[in-house]
């Protein structure tokens, strides 16, 4: 009885807290997300699996020290830089973190009329209703309510799990080649790196650590219920990471094994799988694209909004109505309308501002995690709760590997 | 008398008598023990390791600042818990606007500089919450200061007075030193004060209920979300948590301790005064929703032989809320519930009048009675009060009309 009693005292402990941790890695895997697992599968068959649990871990020690801040110290990101590092450094960040989730916004968009063009629906019609109901979900909810859509939207990325049991692939080969070291050989392939790095940066991004440690604190988590929440982090980011598990089985069993290589785009991609491995898996992978760029788009503007609010001390949060917080609305306002504006004018350069706010992205990102680990190594802030010396050497080896990528990437993609 | 703002004097050099520059400023402080609102002195950078510059030293402090004496008469600097250092406590924090009622953040701090007889007055006047101070601060050193002056003297200034400005310090000790009450906050209504410590993150919403009056805390903890509520009095020493559930209203500290888990609520209630304790306790017995969760154990009840005037002497003696005033409660032999006189009728009624001749037949349900069917009796008798009875018919508590219309808007 007594077991009975505490086995379900943690479960509701658990459920009072799950949602922050598993919503923000899930949206991880969005529309830019799914097109470069696809790509790495189609190319490089089951050899990049192994990246997968490295990624994983990375993610979980990233993600987990912005829970942790925003639990101990019930405050944001942006409202933790702002007063350790002043308004000047908080300003740059901010603006950088605008204009990297503004493409990032525009891309998911980009995936929103690309998934229903493969049903031959207009995206002058898609576009602007995902617009309408991005914008009124958040807007009209409560945070309570849009938890709960976004946990639903969350349990949706299930439709790439099955995608990938369609695509009949060889379970064996591909179980084995996660776990196994890389042969070396690959290394010499500039693709194959570029590949991995391409994986990494697309995994870890600035916007998560302000979106989860904002919804950490909106929703009121603190210390004590902190180890629930750590496994909503945890659980998050492995369910995430088996999804894209997914998405690079299902592409590497039938583009790659016929050879199929140059697809680019996550629409390509569905289309490309249809005659291997059947209408459903085409279906699901599209459906699931949609449902990714749509439930990424309803997250990033108000992520954004969020951290640029709170940084620069203007009212801020989806509990307050829209005359208590101009700043807050407008903000989220604009970076649905012209994100969603952009992919409908023609001959748009849309590319080429994902590829601008990518390499913001990775220039941004090796200060959000610095400014992270120096915050939460910070004992007048954190207490007693600062990471422990070998939690600290695994985190700083981490962000440096994910710095020394990032700088790669951007080097990579100013070359062209 | 000009004002000069926190982010222009700091990186200021900083010249001595001789008009040679020894160093440049790097923060300023208020010493609130001594004055709430003067500048105590500048500490100063320089190669020679940090000195200290009062005021009286100065001749000018503006972009650049002029002392009157020699640097060897600037005394050493030694870091002090008791003063309140303008840079680093302020500047980018979070303080709470009295005034406005909210919690804001701070951009830039105006200081008065007065100049009287050879040497300056300092004094802080208000903060600056608005764009002026944060654009004036993001182009310092970018803009030529001309033409930035020029540009911030277009904006409108958005500035909280000293006064009104509460700052939040976690903690205790350096709270007393700097001689944060909170009476600012304390001031305001429960509601409002509720609304800013939501606000708040967790640490200084256990500094202001550390800090404030206990009656105001427990006025303001009733009005705070429940969740928020819980985790406030987790935070609080048991002493203290103790002395503020006492001063709520019985049925609002039965809810508190509710939702708190049973080994924090028992030693919170061992801590509080025997008579509300048990009172308190009586009421965590009932279920929430019953007519015994809701009714608080605070009322007015005189002897039905009693003359009007006694039931004003009780009103004059009552302790409890308000809302509970309403009502005079009539009791016969054995406590039981006989009678009940509104209010109204005891301010027109001649004192010398026994309150058995004016009194009517009250309304009354048992403690289990869920609380949809007091929502009921309530709408069909108009009931401004109703009366909970044991099952000897004595008087429990009452439940008072504004317990149901919270409640009633917690259902929905």
């Amino acid at each position: 009885m007594t077991f009975f009693k505490g086995w379900r005292t943690r479960l509701a402990l658990v459920l009072a807290v799950v949602g922050p941790g598993f919503i923000t890695a899930n949206v991880d895997n969005d529309a830019g997300g799914i097109a470069t697992y696809s790509v790495a599968g189609a190319q490089f068959g089951y050899t990049l699996l192994w990246t997968m649990i490295p990624i994983t871990v990375a993610l979980v020690i990233v993600q987990e020290m912005s829970a942790r801040m925003g639990a101990v110290t019930g405050k944001g990101l942006s409202d933790l830089i702002r007063e350790e590092f002043g308004l000047r450094a908080t300003f740059v960040l901010m603006l950088a973190l605008v204009v990297t989730n503004f493409g990032n916004i525009a891309s998911e968009f980009a995936g929103v009329a690309s998934s229903f063009e493969l049903f031959g629906v207009s995206r002058y019609i898609v576009v602007p209703l995902a617009a309408a109901v991005v914008w009124a979900i958040v807007v009209h909810g409560t945070y309570g309510s849009i938890e709960k859509v976004f946990l639903s939207a969350s349990a949706f990325y299930i439709c790439y799990i099955v995608s990938g049991v369609l695509a009949h692939p060889d379970w064996k080969a591909a179980a084995l080649s996660t776990v196994t070291r890389p042969e070396s050989a690959g290394f010499r392939n500039y693709g194959y790196v570029s590949m991995i790095v391409g994986l990494a940066g697309t995994t870890i991004a600035p916007w998560m650590q302000f979106y989860l440690q904002a919804s950490i604190v909106e929703k009121g988590v603190t210390v004590r219920q902190y180890k629930a929440s750590r496994l909503d982090v945890v659980i998050g980011c492995l369910f995430a990471a088996i999804v894209a598990w997914f998405i690079v089985v299902a592409c590497a069993a039938t583009l790659h094994t016929v050879g199929k290589y140059n697809i680019v785009t996550a629409d390509e991609a569905a289309l490309a799988l249809r005659p291997l491995a059947g209408e459903y898996a085409y279906l699901l992978f599209a459906a699931g694209l949609f449902n990714a760029s749509l439930f990424a788009a309803c997250i990033l503007p108000i992520s954004t909004a969020y951290a640029v609010c709170e940084g620069l001390g203007l009212e801020s949060g989806l509990d307050k109505r829209f005359e208590e917080a101009p700043a807050f609305y407008w903000l989220y306002t604009a970076l649905i309308v012209i994100g969603a504006g952009v992919v409908l004018v023609p001959r748009f350069p849309l590319f080429r501002i994902m590829v601008l706010s990518q390499v913001v992205n990775g220039i941004l990102l090796p200060f959000v995690l610095i400014f992270v680990i120096s915050l939460i190594n910070d004992s007048e802030l954190m207490g007693s709760h600062t990471n422990s010396r070998w939690y600290n050497v695994i985190s700083w080896f981490t962000v440096g590997i994910m710095i020394a990528l990032t700088i790669a990437m951007v080097i990579a993609q100013g070359r062209g | 008398m000009s004002l000069v703002a926190l982010s222009e004097l700091l990186g200021a050099a900083v010249r001595d008598a001789s008009g040679t520059v020894r160093g440049r400023v790097r923060e300023i402080a208020v010493a609130p023990q001594d004055h709430p609102t003067r500048i105590a002195y500048l500490i100063v950078r320089t190669s020679d390791g940090e000195r200290v510059v009062p005021p009286d030293a100065l001749k000018s402090a503006g972009r650049s600042v002029r002392a009157a004496n020699e640097m060897s008469q600037w005394m050493r600097y030694t870091p002090s818990d008791g003063v309140l250092l303008l840079k680093r406590d302020l500047l980018d924090q979070q303080i709470i606007d009295v005034h406005g009622r909210k919690v804001v953040r701070v951009n830039d701090v105006e200081l008065e500089s007065t100049p009287i007889n050879a040497h300056l007055l300092l004094n802080v006047v208000s903060v600056d919450v608005g764009a002026r101070g944060a654009i004036r601060r993001l182009s310092k050193g970018i803009v030529p200061s001309f033409t930035l002056r020029a540009l911030l003297a277009r904006i409108p200034p958005r500035v909280i007075p000293w006064e009104y400005v509460d700052l939040l310090v976690t903690d205790p000790a350096r709270r007393v030193k700097l001689k944060i009450a909170y009476d600012g906050l304390a001031k305001l209504h429960p509601a409002d004060i509720a609304d800013i410590v939501e606000d708040l993150a967790p640490a200084e919403r256990e500094a202001v209920f550390e800090t404030i009056d206990e009656e105001v805390a427990a006025e303001a903890l009733e009005e705070i979300d429940p969740d928020i509520q819980v985790s406030i009095v987790e935070s609080l020493d048991k002493d203290r948590a103790a002395d503020i559930v006492e001063e709520m209203d019985p049925d609002a500290a039965a809810d508190l301790l509710g939702d708190l888990p049973e080994e924090q609520s028992g030693e919170i209630l061992k801590e509080m005064q025997p008579e509300e304790r048990q009172e308190v306790s009586q009421l965590l017995e009932f279920g929430e929703r019953t007519a015994a969760g809701r009714m608080t154990t605070e009322f007015v009840a005189v002897s039905d032989t009693a003359l009007v005037d006694h039931a004003i002497e009780a009103l004059k003696t009552f302790e409890g809320s308000r809302e509970a005033l309403a009502t005079i409660y009539l009791t016969g032999p054995g406590q039981k519930l006989v009678g009940s006189v509104p209010l109204v009728k005891i301010a027109i009624t001649s004192p010398a009048v026994q309150l058995s001749e004016i009194s009517e037949s009250p309304v009354s349900c048992a403690p289990d009675t869920p609380q949809s069917e007091v929502a009921a009796l309530f709408d069909k008798y108009n009931l401004i009060t109703l009366a909970v009875i044991d099952e000897h018919g004595r008087l429990a508590g009452i439940i008072t009309a504004d317990d149901v219309i919270s409640m009633l808007r917690h259902s929905h």
